[in-house]
């Protein structure tokens, strides 16, 4: 027996969890049912503490590997955890607890412990807003990829599920009837166990507490949401069209009112120039009736269609005495017809508004969810909002762009289906597939008229004669982006093929009729283009293939479009060069440079490369020279980089040497631009690089300043190493603020890193700068109870010579280590008191070397500087941390290099979708690093 | 006989070639620790103060300081043995290293021993099973006598030839 007191048993109870120490031994006291149980507090798994975990159910789950313990017996509850917790027993004294720290002889082996089994259902609650096609294709999809839980459909229509096109096309031509657009078989709904509430309003959304109100009384609660509220007719807003004189189609209550109208008129004007109006015109023609289009713009579809498809639909109406009036805009609704802006009549007893739609967002509105520019609900590539159980789909869901940005709204019978799947899959955690061609069809005047891709402004639009016209819009690299086929199916078919295959095709020979579209591509024995054959995920950015790590094409464009371009690369410290004529070897991405001194006091940069005949001229490390002249032919350039002297140039005897019009200023070695800050020099091949103070932002540019703060700098040496593993996988280190804890036992050991230490993932707007940072819990120097902390959390683990963590504070900073990624390749460490640059030198893609330069400043005493020397074993190639890292990302590679087409999961934190977060559980700064890699590389 | 003058009474010829047959025992016993048996015995090798320092022979040759690892007294090494063996993650290897070309190079009047050494250090890791070589250099050591008659290290500075070091050294040398 060995009774030590604990703390106030209140506090216990308060609590629920308290972690204590007594007799040198770590300990949880838990409160379960009004007793207090006592429990070693380290899971016997690995290293966290029971006390940050969840309790429920008198057991407690490692916050670490979810591993489940009871807290009255210690007893492991299976996989992960095998080994038992050590219980103590526990008493209360004049309302304090007392531990007897005498571990309690092990419970004996009893029935399996039923605490913990059986804690899950049937599966999650899942809830569809919107009956419509979208919301009935969600609930179909979502029982095709193995959903087990409830799935509750809400619609506010009486109807089920029906698709929308036969509206406006079969249906008001009386040549169908409702139940055939049912997207349910008769049964199907049943079947798959989906339960339908029709006619029914949901009245708000509370995602908080994943509730909603249901208009006519009750709530119903949910695990998972799926918003496919659709869209309404955009109402129009003008004198006389409040009678309820203007018919809109958009539902099946609409249609039911516009069919018996339609048959009983005479004349119909259509208000607007989309699909609607066209079909309703060509509906109206079909049924012998006279039609008119009256659109604002002066062409159709301006939105949808180029100029040339547009021009000839319009020639096709005219064709089918549809009378257009373009360009015209309207005043009021007259009870004779429609009046213009001009003053003209135009004559109709059925008038027809098809202006558009407005997305039906006010729930995710009312709920606070982010909307996009024009309404509708903002989601990523997978569907889903800034709520992580919250979907939306179809045609009231905003497709964001994560890497440029651009917000998609699509109204189709295939955007429905396509983004229910993507949402059914998302929840079910399968795997994405490829985006399809975009593809869009709408009926007119006895035709059908199909886009396929996306046409955009720019684009030239190139016509080619069949059975009948179609037209193919290229980019700027004559690239088919999209297809407008008015009703020759084989000439869609093939334009889809073009479509897909990405290659440039020769704009007269695709307007040629003569020409055999299966084979134009064929005879030319292209390559695909590189975007075509690296193709993102089509999960988005919480995705990262694998050959962004292992490609030798996709290195060489990083080579050419990041560290050849208009970015900032570190290439030396001043300090290094202090005299005139001093240089060092350096590199630019894998490109050998100079970096030199001249006799004016600057510092130039230019390429180790003979400009004769490539030699790498330059071979020491470093050195001092008045000019340097390359071995192989004795060519000598000044230390600008100018070239000084040919040998033999005006030849021997006046033979041979260069011709007359040979110009040395023409053939200087490669010079880069150059700039400093604070004694750190960087170089770019750009000229049109920003400023490097632009280029880092005014919050990434404090934390370089804070290292390079002006102080002279006194190098101290450096380490060379290199790292099999792709380059990127180091500033991803850097922005994955996640293993720290988990891969570097030494902090959490040490209590280098201890619970309640402040600290932070902040990546700069771009998501290419970052800066992880942390804090000693009081910023100082090492006080008691620092170094309480910093005991071992295992017995018999603590440094012998604690001075290695001793922390100095000499910064105007909060946090005592930052570690800054400077985009694409430099890494500004400084931890606590050891400082240093880390640069990347890319060898390939599957390795890399890295120079470190270990600095202090020149005003530092003996001390300070053997102080930095000593903090100096947490880093490099050998430091405790730093070899950590070596072999994960060697891991990593070499987990990739024996394997085909796999991807990286970098999911955490879902609510961030990419940039600064402040949890550190988070991959939010390595999505915001891969969306801006996406925009430079152009994938 | 310059030779003799230079060397003072405890600094003979007949003591250097002691000298090297005891550093080449210790360097023997040295190796076989780091090789083959529990790192936690390797600080003993060293006396309480003494210095112990791994830099590339760039920095060594311009006078930086900077080392890949740098301990200043036996505490700092037993945190080494302790956070390596203990805390580190690495994937599975054997690391042998080879001390030869043993020179004695002063032997002062206290008995301090100043030695230089070569080393070559092999690396075999499991998934690279022929092995290859992680490190060429020379180890500048200085020796001091115990008691017992044994030696420990009061400085050892392991200067490496191979600039680049392949991934991470992660024992010591």
């Amino acid at each position: 027996m060995s009774w030590h007191p604990g703390i106030p048993a209140a506090e216990v109870h308060d609590r629920g969890a308290v972690a204590v120490e007594a007799d040198g031994l770590r300990l949880a006291l838990f409160s379960l049912e009004g007793e207090i149980f006592a429990t070693g507090n380290i899971c016997t798994h690995a290293f966290a503490l029971l006390t940050e975990g969840h309790v429920e159910n008198g057991c407690v789950e490692c916050p670490l590997h979810q591993g489940l313990f009871d807290i009255r017996t210690g007893r492991a509850q299976g996989t992960p955890v095998t080994k038992d917790l050590a219980t103590y027993a526990t008493r209360i004294e004049d309302g304090m607890v007392w531990i007897d720290t005498e571990p309690k002889a092990p419970a004996a082996a009893e029935a399996p412990a039923s605490a913990g089994a059986g804690r899950h259902g049937d599966g999650p609650r899942l809830v569809i807003i919107g009956a419509g096609q979208a919301g009935a294709e969600t609930a179909r999809a979502l029982r095709a990829e193995g959903f087990a839980g409830p799935v509750t459909l809400i619609g506010e229509e009486a109807h089920p599920p029906y698709e929308r096109p036969p509206l406006s096309k079969d249906l008001l031509l009386g040549r169908g009837r409702l139940e055939d657009a049912h997207v349910f078989e008769p049964g199907e709904a049943e079947r798959l166990g989906i339960e339908m509430r029709l006619d029914t309003r949901v009245a708000a959304l509370d995602p908080a507490a994943r509730r909603l109100d249901l208009a006519q009384g009750g709530v119903l609660d949910y695990d998972l949401l799926v918003l496919a509220t659709g869209a309404a007719a955009r109402r129009i807003a003008l004198p006389g069209a409040a009678a309820g004189q203007v018919h809109y189609l958009r539902d099946a209550a609409d249609a039911a009112r516009l069919a018996p109208a339609l048959a009983a008129a005479s004349r119909v004007a259509v208000i607007g120039g989309g699909f609607i109006g066209l079909e309703i015109a060509s509906a109206a023609r079909a049924l012998g009736k006279a039609a008119a289009v009256i659109e604002a713009q002066d062409r159709l579809l301006t939105r949808l269609l180029p100029q040339e498809p547009g021009t000839f639909l319009a020639w096709v109406a005219q064709q089918n005495d549809v009378a257009l009036h373009l360009g015209a805009g309207v005043a009021a609704i007259a009870p004779d017809g429609v009046r213009l802006s001009d003053g003209t009549l135009v004559e109709a007893d059925l008038i027809l508004a098809g202006i558009g739609a407005v997305p039906n967002d006010a729930l995710a509105r009312q709920a606070g969810l982010p909307l996009g520019t024009a309404g509708g609900i903002l989601v990523n590539a997978q569907n889903r909002t800034a709520d992580p159980a919250i979907y939306a789909v179809g045609d009231v869901a905003v497709q964001l762009d994560e890497v440029t940005g651009a917000q998609a709204r699509s109204e189709s019978w295939q955007n429905a289906r396509l983004s229910a799947a993507r949402a059914a899959r998302a929840v079910t955690g399968h795997a994405q597939e490829a985006p399809e061609t975009l593809w869009f069809w709408s009926d007119l005047f006895g035709g059908t008229l199909q886009i396929a891709g996306t046409p955009a402004p720019g684009q030239v639009t190139i016509r080619r004669d069949g059975a009948a016209p179609a037209f193919f819009c290229l980019d700027a690299q004559d690239r088919v982006a999209a297809c407008i086929d008015f009703g020759d199916p084989e000439l869609l078919r093939l334009g889809r093929r073009l479509i897909a295959s990405g290659q440039p095709v020769d704009p007269a020979r695709l307007a040629d009729p003569e020409t055999d579209l299966s084979l134009i591509e064929d005879d030319e024995m292209k390559m695909l283009p590189v975007e075509k054959r690296y193709v993102w995920p089509a999960s988005g950015l919480d995705r990262v293939p694998d050959w962004v790590y292992t490609s030798r094409e996709i290195y060489d464009r990083e080579i050419e479009r990041i560290f050849h371009g208009p970015t900032w690369n570190y290439v030396g410290l001043a300090a290094e060069v202090p005299e005139a004529g001093d240089y060092i070897r350096s590199n630019v991405g894998p490109t050998p440079v100079v970096m030199v001194r001249d006799q004016e006091g600057g510092i130039n940069v230019f390429e180790n490369r003979c400009s004769h005949r490539a030699a790498e001229f330059c071979r020491e490390l470093r050195g001092n020279a008045e000019e340097f002249v390359c071995p192989y032919h004795q060519w000598s350039y000044d230390l600008k980089g100018d070239l000084a002297g040919v040998p033999f140039r005006r030849g021997v005897n006046g033979q041979g040497g260069m011709g007359p019009d040979f110009r040395p200023e023409n053939h200087g070695v490669r010079k880069l631009k150059v700039t400093q800050r604070n004694g750190a020099v960087f170089a770019s091949f750009s000229d049109d690089v920003e400023s490097f103070e632009d280029y880092m932002g005014e919050e990434m540019l404090t934390d370089f300043d804070t290292v390079f703060s002006g102080r002279k700098l006194r190098v101290l040496g450096h380490y060379r190493h290199t790292l099999m593993g792709n380059w990127k996988l180091y500033p991803e280190n850097l922005k994955d603020p996640y293993h720290a804890t988990l891969l570097h036992t030494f902090l959490v050991t040490f209590g280098l890193l201890v619970a309640g230490n402040k600290s932070a993932m902040i990546v700069d707007p771009r998501g290419r700068h970052s800066t992880m940072a942390s804090a000693k819990s009081d910023g100082a120097t090492v006080s008691d109870e620092n170094k309480a902390e910093m005991r071992a959390y295992r017995d018999g683990m603590v440094l012998e010579d604690p001075r290695l963590m001793t922390f100095f504070e000499e910064f105007d900073s909060p946090w005592s280590v930052t570690m800054q990624v400077v985009w694409p390749g430099l890494i500004v460490q400084r931890e606590m008191n050891t400082l240093g640059v880390r640069q990347i030198v890319p060898n390939g893609p599957n390795e890399f070397t890295m120079v470190w330069t270990m600095f202090g400043y020149e005003d530092d005493d003996e001390e300070m500087t053997r102080h930095r020397l000593r903090q100096g074993n947490l880093m490099g190639p050998a430091g405790f941390l730093g070899l950590e890292d070596n072999e994960a990302i060697k891991f990593v590679q070499d987990g990739m290099l024996n394997s085909t087409g796999g991807e990286h999961l970098v999911a955490l934190d879902p609510k961030v979708p990419a940039g600064t977060s402040n949890t550190l559980i988070s991959e939010a700064a390595i999505r915001a690093m891969y969306r801006h890699w996406r925009q430079e590389m152009g994938l | 006989m310059s030779m003799m003058t230079r060397e003072r009474a405890a600094d003979t010829r007949a003591a250097r070639r002691e000298a090297r047959l005891a550093v080449e025992e210790f360097n023997a016993d040295y190796c076989a620790v780091l090789d083959d048996g529990d790192l936690m015995d390797w600080p003993d090798f060293f006396t309480e103060d003494a210095f112990y320092n791994i830099t590339s022979r760039e920095n060594f040759d311009h006078g930086r300081p900077v080392g890949l690892v740098y301990c200043e007294g036996r505490g700092m090494l037993r945190d080494r043995a302790l956070a390596i063996a203990k805390t580190s993650m690495f994937g599975p290897r054997y690391l042998r290293h080879y001390l030869t070309n043993t020179r004695i190079t002063e032997i002062g009047e206290d008995g301090t021993i100043a030695a230089t050494v070569n080393y070559i250090l092999i690396e075999t890791l499991a998934e690279l099973p022929e092995g290859r070589l992680h490190q060429a250099g020379r180890m500048i050591d200085r020796f001091v006598p115990q008691d017992d008659g044994s030696l420990r290290l009061s400085s050892r500075i392991a200067v490496y030839d191979t600039l680049l070091v392949p991934n991470a050294l992660v024992l010591p040398v």
